[in-house]
């Protein structure tokens, strides 16, 4: 009996001795930043920031430590962090993507300014132009810093358009005739989309709208507008109503963006708007036909138009302990140097945000698609953000339970500009 | 004794009254204090604002009325039609025809299948290009009768509809239990009187199964005001607010970060569940030893 006593006490001392020295290796004066991401599992993003968290755990070894926390789905994601913004406590990072945290966050003013940090490092603050300050900046100050781009134009299916005898077209009314040529070839011309903020329509909508004149590039490049009644919306939501009805396939409405790539990948249709990274699908077999890859071409939109905008990039927090911030600066600076945004580029094709990020062979042979998009994105004369991506929260969601009637012509044009202008007039967001 | 008696009844009830404070009634008070707030993310606002959100809610929201006769019908359509086709059912089967074990598990699996799959294969019965039903018609010469059925407004609400309404398997599943354990010398009787087949399932197994088919009623109710998956999965709502739903309208406007107004919505939601509760108790004679 005695024995057993001396045995676990013994034990006991042991094993507090033991916790104690690991505890002491591993957390001694490291501080930990958790990072709640949706760049994980089947995300595009996935492998590139799984590496870029391991590069960083071991450079900063024993000062810092990056606990990645799984949150599948960016929809997911963005309502966590809006939850977290209600209650005041926010991780230490967070990515901005396309859901607008950053100014929901700066709003309950839990954002940490990191314009000091980013302008002690020269080649960090030479990433900053004038499109990342639009997406990153608030009045004067960095809150941000952006590590994709967004740079959107138009794919198309070579045979098909061999088929119809067109090439690539320059501007809207060859659009057009090419979209009839394709009809007259018996060929849908285009994908589209209602469901899920109707992605690829608002992205030919949008490069319709910005490429009509001073007004309609004007409203393309503001934030949040609240009129949609003016005429280049009008005109432009009049020709998609004409697409809906003539040039596309009769699931558009309703349909999300996984039924308009799956009719534009089984050659049900001659065209869709998005962006690089759906170059990997082509060539995914469990997504597109073997040798897909080879009959798909990329253009800039008519009238020299491309999507070109910085996605909203990664911002610090506020936190209770100033180390923790530095840490998290660190972090911010490491996933947005011009070595990650390579880095992404040559593994995930991802589109850097800097333009003083090179385009490396190495890039341009994995990925020659993107490297001959990037060459044509290089000339066009007009680019904003796009079209739901300026919308008062709530609007795009609005946008896509109205657009069906659109579509079905339930709605005339006017109908569903003056919804949308009334919703956004409500839910107005002054800076 | 009687004392001691109310001391362990307290002892017993307080657990489950605590839980009930801190998981429900607190926030359940909270959700109706932040529907007096004009409560938003962006941009940042919490101003107390008294009754504007509902005033807003049922004079100026042109959304709010058809969102909220969606819902009440789809209450009523489900209470009526969908409970009277799950207790025909059972009233069938009850009798134990042929094969009728094989038909009450068979009618309950679609019961038993997430409400998201049976979305997934709605949403593709009804696509308009490859969908089963279009293809049906056009296979029999309707090629008139095509549809995009989930996002034309005229046939979004009935096609909608369709993906619960037939699927009655627990309504037949409680009323048949109710019948099959009702005495059989009571039917035998009224077999002996002379009553005829629908004679005995009107005037007395009806009688004796009311109070059941009430709280399937109740059932179809409370599963109509919670719709939420079924309906954002298929259309989210759409076109326009053809097929919105008040759970559907309060999340959307969560998702716009008006949450105060969402809160509105959230009470309302309450006070629609608690007086219809109401009316169907009061429809079928429910809890009359309470009342007396």
């Amino acid at each position: 009996m005695k024995t057993k006593k001396i045995l676990s006490i013994a034990l006991a001392a042991a094993m507090t001795l033991s916790l104690g020295v690991v505890s002491s290796t591993v957390f001694a004066d490291e501080i930990v930043i958790n990072y709640p991401t949706f760049q994980v599992g089947s995300n595009s993003a996935a492998p590139v920031v799984a590496e870029l968290v391991d590069e960083f755990n071991e450079i900063y070894a024993g000062q810092y430590k990056i606990v990645v926390e799984d949150v599948p789905g960016d929809q997911n994601y963005a309502d966590k962090i809006k939850v977290q913004i209600t209650s005041g406590q926010l991780p230490p990072v967070c990515y901005g993507a396309g859901y607008k945290l950053l100014d929901m966050a700066l709003g309950a003013d839990l954002v940490v300014d990191i314009t000091d940090a980013v302008n002690a490092d020269p080649d960090w603050a030479a990433m900053f132009d004038e499109n990342w300050e639009a997406v990153d900046c608030r009045d004067g100050k960095i809150y941000a810093a952006s590590s994709e781009s967004e740079k959107i134009g138009y794919f198309y299916n070579k045979e098909l358009y061999e088929q119809a005898g067109i090439e690539p077209a320059t501007t809207w009314d060859e659009f057009f005739a090419n979209c009839e040529a394709l009809k007259e070839a018996g060929i849908t011309p285009i994908a589209m989309d209602t469901a899920d903020g109707a992605w690829c329509t608002q992205l030919l909508l949008g490069a319709m709208i910005a490429t009509s004149g001073d007004e309609g590039l004007e409203f393309m490049k503001s934030m949040y507008p609240t009129d949609y009644s003016i005429q280049p919306v009008v005109d432009a939501i009049t020709r998609i109503q004409e697409f809906y009805t003539n040039y596309t396939t009769m699931d558009a409405n309703g349909g999300a963006y996984e039924n308009a790539a799956n009719n534009f990948f089984s050659g049900n249709v001659a065209m869709i708007c998005n962006g690089p990274w759906m170059i990997g699908d082509f060539s995914d077999t469990s997504k597109a036909p073997e040798g897909f890859a080879d009959k798909v071409g990329v253009a800039i939109f008519p009238g020299g138009f491309v999507y070109d905008s910085p996605i909203e990039g990664m911002f610090v927090t506020k936190q209770d302990d100033p180390a923790l911030e530095e840490a998290a600066i660190a972090m911010v600076k490491f996933f947005t140097s011009a070595d990650a945004q390579q880095k992404a580029l040559e593994m995930q094709g991802m589109v850097p945000a800097a333009k003083t990020v090179e385009i490396t062979d190495a890039a341009k042979e994995s990925f020659p698609l993107l490297a001959d998009f990037i060459d044509q994105a290089a000339g066009a004369s007009v680019s904003t953000a796009t079209f739901t991506g300026g919308m008062v929260p709530g609007l795009e969601d609005l946008w896509s339970t109205e657009l069906p009637n659109l579509a079905s012509g339930a709605y005339t044009p006017e109908e569903l500009c003056q919804i949308l202008t009334d919703f956004a007039t409500e839910n107005a967001v002054t800076e | 004794m009687r004392k001691k008696e109310r001391k362990w009844i307290v002892l017993f009830l307080l657990p489950v009254c605590l839980l009930f404070v801190v998981f429900f009634a607190v926030p359940l008070g909270m959700v109706f204090v932040q529907s007096l707030f004009d409560y938003r993310l962006l941009p940042n606002k919490f101003e107390f604002i008294g009754f504007g959100n509902y005033a807003k809610l049922f004079l100026r929201d042109p959304k709010f009325l058809p969102v909220l006769k969606n819902t009440l019908l789809w209450i009523l359509i489900h209470c009526i039609g969908h409970v009277a086709l799950g207790s025909a059912l059972a009233f069938v089967l009850y009798k134990k025809p042929r094969g009728w074990k094989f038909v009450r598990v068979v009618y309950m699996i679609p019961n038993i299948i997430s409400q998201s799959a049976i979305a997934m294969i709605f949403v593709n019965m009804y696509n308009p290009q490859f969908g089963a039903v279009n293809q049906f018609l056009k296979a029999i010469g309707l090629e008139k009768l095509m549809h995009n059925w989930l996002f034309d407004m005229s046939t979004a609400f009935p096609a909608i509809t369709m993906t619960w309404f037939l699927f009655a398997g627990y309504t037949t599943t409680l009323v048949l239990a109710q019948c099959l354990s009702t005495d059989e010398t009571v039917i035998e009787a009224a077999r002996v009187d002379g009553a005829s087949g629908f004679q005995i399932d009107r005037l007395v197994m009806f009688p004796l199964v009311k109070e059941m088919i009430g709280t399937t009623v109740i059932m179809a109710a409370t599963y109509m005001l919670q719709m939420f998956s079924m309906i954002y999965i298929t259309t989210g709502g759409g076109p326009g607010s053809a097929t919105t739903n008040l759970p559907l309208y309060l999340y959307s406007n969560m998702k716009s970060n008006n949450y105060g107004y969402a809160s509105t919505i959230g009470v309302v939601i309450i006070i629609v569940g608690f007086l219809t509760m109401r009316i169907i108790q009061r429809i079928f004679g429910m809890n009359k030893e309470e009342v007396a």
